[in-house]
C-alpha cells in the first residue's frame, strides 16, 4: 500500500486460550508451568467404538458465552475460535474503532475445519436414513465460516483468510499475518486457530494412521511421553488459541501493554514424504525463521518443540535442531507442552506461542512432562517434568510441522 | 406420531414453540401478526424455520412459495401445504 511504511515491526498486544488446560490465561499458565496434564478419558457418547478412548479435549460449553441463535449456526470449530477472538481483543484492551475496521483482520489455521458438521450431515444422511440436510450446513461446515464467524463479530474489513496445512496452519496464520502487518497493509491481526474434530470418524480415521499413543494405565493424564523412552505416540485435543497482532507504532500510539515481539517466520515444506518428517526439512524451517529475524543461532535461549511423542518426529526434531544451533543445541532448552496439552493439530501452532509468549513474560521455562527417562537419541535438555526459571531470556521460537510436510518456525523476542 | 394438527392456532402454536427455541426468546414476545425479521430472523434463519416445520408437519414448502412476512403468514401456507399435500 503506497504511502504505508514498509517494515514495521509487529508486537503481541492480546492472548487468548480455550484449551484443555482451561480457557483464561490464569488457569492456562498455573497448568503448563505446573506441569499439569490435560489427557483425559474422552467424554464422547460413542466411547465404546473407540481404540483410543483417551484425548485433550477442551471443556468448552458454547452456552456459557453466547446466544442459542448465535452458537446454533456455528460448528465447534467457530465457536471456540470467536470466543478465543473476544478474548484476545479483551485481553488487549483493544477499541475497534470505525477508522481501525478496515485496517484489522483476520488469519485463522485449522486442520481439520468443520469436522462435527460434517459428521452430523453423515448421520443424518447415511444412519437416519434422511434424504436432506439442514439449511445451514454449508454455512457450519466451510473452511472459512470460524474466520468469517470472526470478521463479522467485530466487523472488521481487513483481509481475512483461513490457513489449512494440518498440523502448522495457525503458526503459518501467525506468520502470515506477521508479514501483512511488517509490510502495511494491516495495523491489527486476530492469527490464530482452532480446531475440533473429536468425532467419531474423525478419531477412527487417526486410530488408523497407527500415531496415537497407548493409554498409560497407572496414570491417563501421562500417556503422552515426548522425547522419552517409552514413548508411543500423540494425544489427539481440541480447542483453539488467538493472538492480537499489531504493529508496534499502532501499540504504542494507544498505550498497549506488549507481551513480546514476533520477530522471525519461516516456513518450508520438506518435499519428502506425506507423514515422515526429515532433519534437513525440520532444519531448514528453523534456518528460514533465524534468518528472516536475522538473529545467530546462539541467539535463541529456548524453543517450544513441535515435540508429538511418535517415534519418528521427536528424533528428527532433536537432530534437525543439532543441525540448526550446532554446539549450542546443547546449552538452549527445549520442551514439548503437547506432553500436557496434547496435539491441537490446526491449533497446536497458536496455543503453543501464546506458551511461548508467556514463557518469555515470567522468564520461565515450561517442562516436558512423563520424562523420566529420555530416548538415548534424544539428548538435548528438555526441562525434564519441572518448569525452570531462567535469568537471561530474550528470544524464543516455536516449531509446529506437519504432514504434508508444511514446516513453520516463530521467533519470538521479549519486549523490554 | 405425532397428533394431526389442522387448526390455524395450533399450527401457530408449533411455530411459536420453534422460533422461541431457535432465538431463545421468550414466546409470550411472539404473536401471529409478529413480523420475523422484527423478531430476529434473517432469511437464512428463515428458512431454518421453514426446514423444522417441514419436518414437523411431514410437508415440503416449494422454493417459489417462500414470500412471508409474519407468522401467520407461514401458519396459512402450511395449512394450505397440510391440505393439499395430504
Amino acid at each position: 500500500m503506497l504511502g504505508q511504511p514498509r517494515h514495521n515491526r509487529v508486537v503481541i498486544t492480546g492472548l487468548s486460550t480455550v484449551s484443555p488446560l482451561g480457557n483464561n490465561l490464569a488457569d492456562l499458565s498455573q497448568a503448563v508451568f505446573g506441569g499439569v496434564s490435560g489427557i483425559k478419558r474422552t467424554a464422547v457418547p460413542f466411547i465404546e467404538q473407540l481404540d483410543c478412548k483417551i484425548s485433550a479435549q477442551s471443556n468448552f460449553d458454547p452456552a456459557d458465552y453466547f446466544t442459542k441463535h448465535t452458537y446454533s449456526m456455528l460448528d465447534r470449530v467457530s465457536q471456540m475460535a470467536l470466543h478465543a477472538s473476544m478474548e484476545a481483543i479483551k485481553n488487549a484492551n483493544l477499541d475497534i474503532t470505525d477508522d481501525l475496521k478496515p485496517r484489522m483482520g483476520i488469519y485463522l489455521g485449522t486442520g481439520m475445519g468443520c469436522a462435527h458438521s460434517f459428521e452430523e450431515g453423515y448421520i443424518r444422511l447415511y444412519r437416519e436414513g434422511a434424504n436432506r440436510l439442514k439449511p445451514f450446513t454449508v454455512l457450519m461446515s466451510m473452511y472459512n465460516a470460524a474466520a468469517s464467524a470472526i470478521a463479522l463479530a467485530h466487523q472488521i474489513t481487513g483481509p481475512s483468510q483461513t490457513f489449512s496445512t494440518a498440523c502448522s496452519s495457525s503458526a503459518v496464520a501467525i506468520g502470515e499475518a506477521t508479514r501483512l502487518i511488517r509490510h502495511g497493509y494491516a495495523d491489527v491481526m486476530l492469527a490464530g486457530g482452532s480446531e475440533a474434530f473429536l468425532t467419531l470418524g474423525s478419531i477412527k480415521a487417526w486410530e488408523a494412521l497407527r500415531t496415537l499413543a497407548d493409554e498409560d494405565v497407572n496414570d491417563i493424564g501421562a500417556s503422552c511421553k515426548p522425547f522419552s523412552v517409552n514413548r508411543t505416540g500423540l494425544v489427539l485435543g481440541d480447542g483453539a488459541a488467538m493472538l492480537l497482532l499489531e504493529s508496534y507504532e499502532h501499540a504504542k500510539a494507544r498505550g498497549a501493554t506488549i507481551y513480546a515481539e514476533v520477530v522471525g517466520y519461516g516456513t518450508t515444506n520438506d518435499s519428502n514424504h506425506i507423514t515422515q518428517p526429515t532433519v534437513t526439512g525440520q532444519a531448514s524451517t528453523m534456518q528460514a525463521a533465524l534468518k528472516d529475524a536475522n538473529l545467530s543461532a546462539t541467539d535463541i535461549q529456548y524453543i517450544n518443540a513441535h515435540g508429538t511423542g511418535t517415534q519418528l518426529n521427536d528424533i528428527t526434531e532433536s537432530n534437525a535442531v543439532k543441525k540448526v544451533f550446532g554446539d549450542h543445541a546443547y546449552i538452549l532448552s527445549m520442551s514439548s507442552t503437547k506432553s500436557m496439552h496434547g496435539h491441537l493439530m490446526g491449533a497446536a501452532g497458536a496455543l503453543e506461542a501464546v506458551i511461548t509468549t508467556l514463557a518469555l513474560c515470567n522468564k520461565t521455562l515450561p517442562p516436558t512432562i512423563n520424562l523420566a527417562q529420555p530416548d538415548p537419541e534424544c539428548d538435548l535438555d528438555y526441562v525434564a517434568n519441572t518448569s525452570r526459571s531462567l535469568s537471561k531470556f530474550d528470544y524464543a521460537m516455536s516449531n509446529s510441522f506437519a504432514f504434508g510436510g508444511t514446516g513453520a518456525a516463530l521467533i519470538l523476542k521479549k519486549v523490554h | 406420531m405425532l397428533p394431526p394438527v389442522h387448526s390455524l392456532e395450533e399450527i401457530e402454536h408449533v411455530l411459536t414453540d420453534l422460533i422461541a427455541d431457535k432465538i431463545d426468546i421468550d414466546r409470550s414476545s411472539i404473536q401471529p401478526e409478529s413480523n420475523l425479521k422484527a423478531l430476529g430472523l434473517d432469511s437464512l434463519d428463515t428458512f431454518d424455520l421453514i426446514f423444522s416445520a417441514e419436518d414437523y408437519f411431514k410437508i415440503k414448502v416449494p422454493s417459489d412459495e417462500i414470500k412471508i412476512e409474519t407468522l401467520e403468514d407461514v401458519a396459512l401456507l402450511i395449512q394450505r401445504l397440510i391440505a393439499t399435500q395430504k
